[in-house]
């Protein structure tokens, strides 16, 4: 064997266009694996994971503090595989209006823990009495209206000051303080967090709930929360991001792979004659193939190692933006993905130059020399034939019959272009459908501004209580629709109800007004227009089997009324219904408008708006509007990072093949030189010959991109249970279209180009001289 | 040296390579002696190279069997025929075949560490031919650098490192100007004076008369007629 290390080695230091592109394109290859795998692995069970990573509590409860003592608590806790607390806990009435009503605040003295260890994710912990961290989602709007951090709360006729945001996969409490300024809240009740060795199911959860409550005073314990609840609870949230980041994940997989494919056989079969030469030195097949091997895997090692830290480096920013609502901070690559990667990338590269050198080894060392530089080319020369009959300039006219020569290596090359089209395509598609629905469902940016308006007179009195609005619901619409600049005004009242024959409580919106103008897109139906009439989401019907024109129930305060569902319109909650004033009149005549939507002319200031309304009624106060969160962003960081690799990798797998291409056809190259054919000339056939792969690859591509989107996007859609309009798929207009035509252009030009002008310019008696 | 004291080297009997339809070799049958020097000469087609592939294993006979230095190709596998390659045969090509990736020396070399010899020791031995054949100067240099005349010498160097019971050469002069091909011939037949076996294949009327004491002409894939010579050097 020592003959053929040298060999080897030699091949990789001197073959420097072949050593890096098969570097490069194994690194970026394996990048796009890994954030693939990572995009996949990442998406199963989301939940499951933030709430490992957080040590999640499994059961939470909460103790009647006048019952049982903190040390009869940790006694009886023994049992459980871990324990949070105790910790003493009080519901707080806020006196803010943001907050609407209570929020249940817990002492702890640090995040950590063995359960429930908090994600801080902006400001600090709690560490002095004055101070309260408040439990928040990072994808949470902290837009207009909401608490900010160095803001202040008041609560129990104390003023706490906001020093962070942390959040709680458990939900264990809405704020958190320290403990000796939870005391001086005057704790009712106490906290306890368990987790159990047995724990999956409903029954396991109630055993371990006997265990840690055995002993204690019967009436001690005041309610528990099980961590299966919440946990059903997300699963029935729609996750449109999950299907985009698997489809993905697949494409990416396929390029990759493909890519691998063409450039290492590229290398292998450029080699037969190299192969021939050293048989006929006297190497044994297998050396021949150690040699192969060898001078392909050097390049792929490190760049497969390479790979795998940059695809680390990217999925772990992209997974932890596309899954903050989780809430459990960074969301990383498993271990397992790394494992599969290093290994599988090296197989890979392997199976590929492998093929390629059981076709050399059933090669005679004979045929081997003589496949010389030139492929044999039967198609090729009667292509050429028919093509030299058109009218094309004959540079022109020998571009297009270069791909017919080696039709393996062009049809793989094509196939990674067409992959690589049909990525971007639905890539661009997905990206723009999504966001266009994300927004429209969200109603991000359809409201300017969000008035809040207390009850009159009611509520608690004295300092820092939430201030009542001092104007009446009609006078109060009247003092915003006489601000500057307002355009539109939307009343809303809202109301718990419950849908008749059911246990689930619903939320009603009542509007008034200008209702049209607040962001709701009308699917299916109409507006109401009358008492007794309703219209509701998607995700309401299907989940409970009905339909526009069907009639329910709506129950609240011992009245009940029959409304019928007169529309369908676009938001993503199953648990809101939307409907008008006259049939509020029906249950709650008294009921006055709590919150007002409102719209501006464009270039209105909106502080200005808040300050001439507060002016009028200084209860009036701003509270949060609605924003689409990172969702579109993390979405579109998506389709962009996609997109460039996926580009890059076809642009090198196109390169590849023209430095091989080229640098087989030398000699033809010096020849067409040495009858007078100009480098420009030159260049132009070779570029024009990728070109036409470019072209073949767009006009294939995109068509493959666009079903493949109209297959996806409704598939994601149901599963999310979301209808998308059929508008929402028309996402690709002609200009685009031609854009991405451009873009196979572009990429198989761009790859193209710089190995083509490299043989334009290599001078005749260097070619014949090395011949 | 004459036919009768020599063993013989290369035994060809009934040989036929079929590509396809046609025979490149139809029925060869001949014999080379220790240290003859035998020119095969041809129009081009005639199946010459196709010769060479068989006597040097490079390729199998459709028919009929060849024998080299007491080895039975037939009955050699891949790897038998490859260490076969390596021990008992030196190949000259027409267009050098060196490996453009290793320099000049390390060319020579790997010959010899094919057989397990050191690096070290190979490169001392490849150092030796380099200066009996006049190219040590070029060691270092990459093959793409050197003159057509120096990468056949550097060749000739590989095929001697070792020291092969025959040498095979394909056209050697054929990509050469007059003089540089002078020098190989002038190289080829004194390694045939110190005893070395060798099989010419030319169409060089001259290089034939210079080097080889027999001239087997070719025609279509079969021996058309055999001339004993008087060297003319
Ligand atoms: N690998 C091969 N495949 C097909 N035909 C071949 C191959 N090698 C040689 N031939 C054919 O065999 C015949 C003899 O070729 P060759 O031995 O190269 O002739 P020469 O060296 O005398 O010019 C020719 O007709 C040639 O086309
Ligand atoms: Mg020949």
């Amino acid at each position: 064997m020592s003959a053929v290390w040298p060999v080897a080695r030699a091949a990789v230091r001197r073959r420097r266009v072949q050593t890096v592109v098969i570097g490069v394109v194994v690194l970026l290859s394996t990048t796009m694996i890994v954030v693939a795998l990572g995009l996949l692995a990442a998406s199963s069970g989301p939940f499951d994971r933030a709430y490992a990573k957080q040590s999640g509590s499994q059961l939470t409860a909460s103790y009647d503090r006048s019952k049982v003592t903190d040390a009869q608590l940790t006694e009886a806790a023994r049992s459980a595989a871990a324990v949070g607390g105790p910790f003493p806990q009080v519901t707080l009435d806020l006196a803010q209006p943001q907050m609407m009503g209570s929020l249940v605040a817990v002492g702890r003295a640090d995040p950590g823990g063995a359960v429930d260890r908090l994600n801080v994710w902006k400001g600090r912990w709690a560490t002095k009495p004055g101070e309260i961290v408040l439990n928040r989602n990072p994808t949470e709007s902290s837009g207009r209206g909401k608490p900010q951090l160095n803001g202040t709360l008041s609560a129990g006729g104390q003023t706490l000051t906001i020093v962070g945001f942390a959040y709680s996969v458990s939900q264990s409490a809405d704020a958190w303080v320290t403990p000796e300024q939870l005391n001086a809240l005057h704790p009712t009740s106490t906290q306890m967090l368990y987790r159990f060795t047995h724990a999956a199911t409903n029954a396991e959860l109630t055993a371990g709930q006997k265990a840690v409550t055995a002993g204690l005073p019967s009436d001690a314990l005041i309610g528990t929360q099980s961590y299966l609840a919440l946990r059903a609870l997300t699963a029935g949230q729609p996750n449109t991001f999950i299907p985009f980041l698997m489809v993905f994940g697949w494409l990416g997989l396929a390029v990759a792979v493909l890519i691998v494919a063409n450039v290492v056989s590229g290398a292998v079969v450029a080699g037969f004659k190299h192969i021939g030469v050293l048989k006929s030195l006297g190497f044994t097949p297998t050396q021949v193939l150690t040699v192969y091997l060898g001078m392909v895997s050097i390049p792929a090692v490190v760049g497969c190692a390479g790979g795998v830290v940059l695809g680390n480096v990217l999925a772990t920013s992209l997974l932890t933006r596309a899954f903050e609502n989780y809430g459990a901070g960074g969301t990383s690559v498993p271990i397992w993905v790394d494992v599969v990667t290093l290994l599988g990338v090296p197989a890979l590269v392997a199976l590929s130059a492998f093929l390629p050198a059981l076709k050399a080894r059933s090669l005679s060392a004979a045929q081997a020399i003589s496949a010389g530089s030139a492929p044999r080319a039967g198609r090729g020369l009667r292509v050429q034939r028919v093509l030299s009959g058109t009218r094309l300039p004959r540079s022109v006219s020998l571009g297009l019959g270069l791909p017919f020569a080696r039709p393996g290596r062009t049809a793989l090359t094509l196939a990674a272009v067409v992959l690589g089209v049909t990525s971007v395509t639905l890539a661009v598609g997905l990206g723009k459908s999504l966001t266009t629905y994300q927004t429209a469902a969200s109603r991000a940016g359809a409201v300017d501004l969000a008035i809040f308006a207390g009850p009159n007179g009611s509520g608690p009195e004295g300092p820092g209580a939430p201030p009542g609005a001092k104007l009446t619901d009609a006078e109060d619409e009247a003092v915003l629709r006489s601000a500057p600049g307002v355009t539109s005004v939307a009343a809303m009242a809202d109301l718990e109800m419950r849908l008749a024959g059911t246990q689930s409580d619903l939320r009603v919106s009542f509007y008034r007004g200008d209702f049209e103008q607040v962001g709701y897109r009308i699917l299916a139906g109409r507006w109401f227009d009358g008492p007794g009439q309703v219209v509701v989401s998607e995700r309401f019907l299907k989940q409970r089997g009905l339909a526009v024109g069907d009639t329910i129930t709506l129950q609240s305060k011992g009245k009940s009324v029959r409304a019928q569902i007169v529309g369908k319109a676009m938001y993503n909650s199953g648990d809101e219904v939307l409907s008008n004033w006259a049939t509020l009149a029906l249950i709650a005549p008294d009921l006055r408008a709590n919150i007002y939507e409102v719209n501006v002319k464009p270039g209105t200031d909106l502080d200005a708006v808040v300050k001439a309304v507060q002016a009028k009624d200084s209860g009036l106060q701003e509270t949060e509007g609605q924003d689409a969160g990172t969702f579109v962003a993390v979405v579109l960081a998506t389709v962009v990072l996609l997109t460039l690799m996926l580009g890059t990798v076809a642009a090198l797998g196109v390169f590849n093949t023209v430095v091989l291409n080229t640098r087989e056809r030398r000699r033809d190259l010096g020849m067409l030189k040495s009858i007078g054919m100009t480098p420009a000339q030159v260049t132009l056939m070779v570029v024009t010959s990728m070109i036409a792969l470019g072209a073949v690859g767009g006009l294939l591509g995109i068509p493959v991109g666009i079903v493949a989107h109209r297959l996806v996007v409704p598939a994601m859609a149901n599963g999310a249970q979301i209808e998308l309009p059929d508008f929402m798929l028309e996402v690709y207009p002609a200009g685009l279209l031609a854009l991405l035509v451009l873009a196979g252009i572009v990429i198989s030009a761009a790859g193209a180009y710089f190995p083509a002008r490299t043989a334009a310019r290599t001078t005749i008696a260097e070619v014949l001289h090395n011949e | 040296m004459t036919d009768d004291n020599g063993q013989a080297v290369v035994q060809l009997t009934a040989v036929r390579k079929e590509y396809g339809e046609s025979a490149a070799l139809d029925g060869v049958s001949l014999e080379i002696h220790a240290g003859e020097a035998v020119a095969v000469m041809g129009p081009s087609g005639s199946g010459k190279s196709t010769l060479l592939s068989m006597v040097a294993g490079l390729d199998r006979p459709t028919s009929g069997s060849v024998v080299v230095h007491g080895d039975d190709l037939g009955t050699l596998d891949e790897k038998g025929l490859a260490l076969f390659r390596r021990r008992r045969i030196g190949m000259i090509f027409q267009f050098f075949n060196l490996l453009d990736d290793l320099s000049a020396l390390d060319n020579v070399a790997l010959a010899a560490q094919l057989t397990g010899t050191s690096a070290a020791h190979a490169r001392k031995r490849a150092l030796e031919l380099f200066e009996e054949l006049g190219i040590a100067g070029r060691r270092n240099t990459y093959p793409s650098q050197l003159s057509g005349g120096e990468r056949q010498r550097v060749a000739v160097a590989r095929a001697l490192m070792n020291r092969p019971a025959i040498l095979l050469a394909d056209e050697p002069t054929g990509a050469l100007d007059t003089r540089a091909g002078e020098q190989v011939m002038d190289l080829l037949l004194d390694l045939n004076q110190i005893g070395q076996t060798l099989l010419l294949v030319t169409h060089d009327q001259q290089l034939a008369t210079r080097c080889a004491s027999r001239v087997i002409d070719f025609v279509d894939g079969q021996i058309a007629g055999e001339r004993s010579l008087e060297r003319t050097a």
